[in-house]
């Protein structure tokens, strides 16, 4: 459980900006923070994460207290126990895949680390270097070395924006599988709607710096009109899959690239 | 001879009412730089060996003339040492300074000095060498140097006179440092005003400036 | 064919090297991380060898090491050393001056490498030691490659300085560049031709094996 009252005075683009949050954060719940460029969604990942410091404020985590002013609490970021993926990934060119893992699980079980290459999917590229690994992978790794050190809180800042719709939706599903997995309480910064109805639990809406709603996504982000019908049929192409959807009576016929739609199965509801 | 020819120069100029300009160096630099066809008139060394080179090289007007002798001495600043031929062999002497014998002739003189005195071997772990007489004696008056050898017309040189101990050495025990001068060809009015310092240089006047710094001249 | 002078001078070299990669690595992080007012006035010190007539730094460095003054005494009084005159003076003065080769391409390294790096460790749990040594330094390696060539080339051609305080000390301060100035003062152009070239094909063959070895052995070296 991470309770964070925090405030920050900010120099943005626009000027300055008073960073002022009160937010809380249950066990085992995926979080999105949601909200325009220069809101200060990235800021509060750094100050959680002990990268940035806060004028005053308070943050306790699962009962420690990481920040206090008033006491004089600031713990370093190498004491406070998260994983962060960060948005431009921050691999270590001079090390492995493997390494770079390896790097980050020294407070770890070594078996651990072969579990995760394996949910990740990562086998293949253990002796890759990152920088001739292509974005998705990247992404992948980014993720693992986050995990890597068994934290019990993740952090993901804009984790997937680099990416194309495909790898995203299959990273979304990894993201999912290791949060469950894992049992970890996820926070992750994001602009992009769809994904964020689709794995989180409750969303954070910022607006210049201050907290302005919470709730659930379907209450908080903007609604966008779409209708539920159920897969009846399904033809396989060569390069796409072609499903047939009943919507409340009306029968409609949808093409999907392949990696897309190779996880719906006849009978299940999709809205569109 | 530097600060000896300072006062020559001065002198001469105001006699002979011809404005002279001294260019101070290293012989072989500036017979390097003569054969290169440097603009001098006169050039003035403290041995005959770089102005005989010259002369053989047809660069001059006549052969090299000796118009004094210079002397050796030996010369400390640092206060606890008493300047003597018999302390250089002494722990109190870590650094005897001594120009690079192979450049300059007062560094030659003094090896030959030691080498009479049979201290040649017993010292020569503690020479340091300046690469002219000049640097010499920057090594002695920072104290680097416990002691040095240098020449008599820099301890009698009026800003120096004060600082340090300096103490004349057995003149028969090396060769004289004979102080040459040659007349370079130039123009017909430099070579004509060449030839009038050349006299001054042998005139009683110069001569008494010269005993002042030290040297000895023929009389 | 006195090989001596070549050894002082690639032993003055390497010597002065490695003690300045020691020396400069913090001294680079300082300047590429912090955010201090004071860091201008650092950067200028660093600099100033760079502007600096080496008979300047050989001049104050003959002043303050001179028994005759303050440090000088001091140093003779409670040490027993003296700087000018030895190998250690060279070394001390050769770190000086060769300072600001070594620290600039290790702090513009250091400045090129993305902020999230160093983050990434820290969140990790790495000491600031074991971030520099296992993250930082590995992945500046043609930074450090860089300071070091130049460090070392700077060093060899040393000359103003070490004849301001050497005193051309056969096997001890008479480095090669010195000798050569002295052969060509005493108009032996021949041996003068004969060191520099010595001096000119060994430091060309020094480099050109350093730029072919930073390509493979050094990565294996560096693990």
């Amino acid at each position: 459980m991470i309770e964070v009252q925090i405030r920050k005075e900010l120099m943005g683009s626009e000027g300055k900006m008073i960073l002022d949050l009160n937010l809380r954060v249950e066990k085992n719940e995926l979080v999105a923070l949601y909200g325009a460029s220069g809101a200060g969604k990235t800021s509060t990942l750094r100050i959680l994460s002990g990268l940035m410091r806060p004028d005053s404020g308070k943050i306790v985590v699962n009962e420690e207290v990481w920040f206090d002013s008033e006491q004089k609490i600031n713990r370093k970021p190498q004491q406070r126990q998260l994983g962060l993926v960060f948005q431009d990934y921050a691999l270590f060119p001079n090390m492995s895949v493997k390494q770079n893992l390896e790097f980050a699980a020294t407070r770890a079980p070594s078996n651990h680390l072969e579990e995760l290459l394996e949910i990740m999917d990562l086998h293949q590229l253990a002796h890759k270097r990152p920088l001739t690994l292509s974005g998705g992978q990247q992404q992948r790794v980014a993720l693992a070395r986050a995990l890597a050190q068994r934290p019990k809180v993740l952090l993901l800042d804009e984790p997937l924006s680099a990416l194309d719709q495909p790898t995203r939706w299959r990273l979304q599903d990894y993201l999912q599988e290791v949060h469950k997995k894992f049992q970890l309480t996820t926070i992750m910064v994001s602009h992009d709607s769809n994904e964020i109805e689709k794995l989180a639990n409750t969303v954070f809406l910022l607006e210049n710096g201050k907290l302005v709603a919470t709730g659930k996504p379907n209450e908080i982000l903007p609604a966008t009109p779409h209708s539920v019908g159920k897969v009846i049929a399904i033809e396989q192409e060569k390069n796409r899959t072609l499903l047939t959807v009943d919507i409340q009576g009306q029968k409609i016929k949808i093409a999907l690239p392949v990696s897309r739609a190779d996880h719906i199965q006849l009978g299940q509801s999709i809205s569109i | 001879m530097q600060y000896a020819m300072e006062e020559l120069v001065a002198e001469f100029s105001n006699e002979s009412g011809i404005p002279s300009q001294m260019v101070i160096g290293a012989s072989g630099k500036l017979a390097a730089q003569i054969t290169s066809g440097a603009p001098f008139a006169v050039f003035v060394a403290a041995d005959t060996k770089y102005p005989e080179k010259l002369y053989q090289n047809g660069l001059c007007l006549a052969p090299p003339r000796v118009y004094a002798h210079g002397k050796l001495v030996l010369w400390t600043t640092r206060a606890a040492i008493a300047p003597n031929v018999n302390i250089l062999d002494s722990k109190a002497i870590e650094h005897i300074a001594i120009a690079n014998p192979t450049l300059a002739p007062y560094g030659k003189a003094a090896m030959e000095f030691m080498g009479n005195h049979q201290l040649l071997e017993k010292v020569r772990h503690k020479f340091v060498y300046g690469e002219s007489i000049a640097q010499t004696n920057q090594f002695i008056v920072s104290g680097s140097a416990d002691i040095g050898f240098t020449a008599q017309s820099v301890v009698l040189y009026s800003q120096l006179k004060r600082l340090g101990k300096w103490a004349p050495l057995d003149t028969s025990q090396y060769t004289p440092i004979a102080q040459a001068v040659v007349l370079l060809k130039n123009t017909e009015l430099q070579e004509k005003r060449a030839e009038k310092f050349e006299k001054f240089l042998f005139s009683p006047k110069a001569k008494k400036i010269l005993e002042n710094f030290g040297y000895t001249v023929v009389k | 064919m006195d090989w001596n002078p070549l050894f002082l001078t690639f032993k003055l070299a390497l010597v002065t090297t490695l003690l300045l990669f020691v020396v400069s690595i913090p001294l680079a992080y300082w300047l590429a991380y912090s955010k201090s007012k004071g860091k201008p006035i650092l950067e200028a010190i660093v600099s100033l060898p760079l502007v600096l007539p080496p008979t300047v730094l050989g001049f104050y460095f003959l002043v303050a090491f001179s028994p005759n003054n303050a440090f000088g005494r001091w140093l003779e009084q409670w040490f027993g050393v003296q700087f000018v005159f030895s190998f250690t003076g060279l070394v001390i003065a050769s770190i000086l001056y060769s300072l600001p080769f070594m620290v600039h391409p290790i702090q513009s390294g250091l400045s090129s490498i993305s902020p999230s790096l160093k983050e990434a460790a820290y969140v990790m749990g790495k000491s600031r030691w074991e971030t520099l040594t296992k993250v930082l330094l590995p992945n500046i390696r043609p930074s450090l490659l860089t300071g070091v060539v130049l460090a070392f080339a700077h060093t060899v051609g040393e000359f103003g300085v070490i004849l301001m305080i050497g005193g051309s000390i056969p096997g001890k301060t008479k480095v090669a560049s010195v000798m050569i100035y002295e052969e060509v003062e005493a108009l032996n152009y021949d041996n003068a031709n004969f060191y520099s070239g010595i001096l000119l094909v060994t430091t060309f063959v020094i480099l050109v094996v350093v730029y072919l070895v930073n390509g493979g052995y050094l990565k294996r070296f560096f693990k």
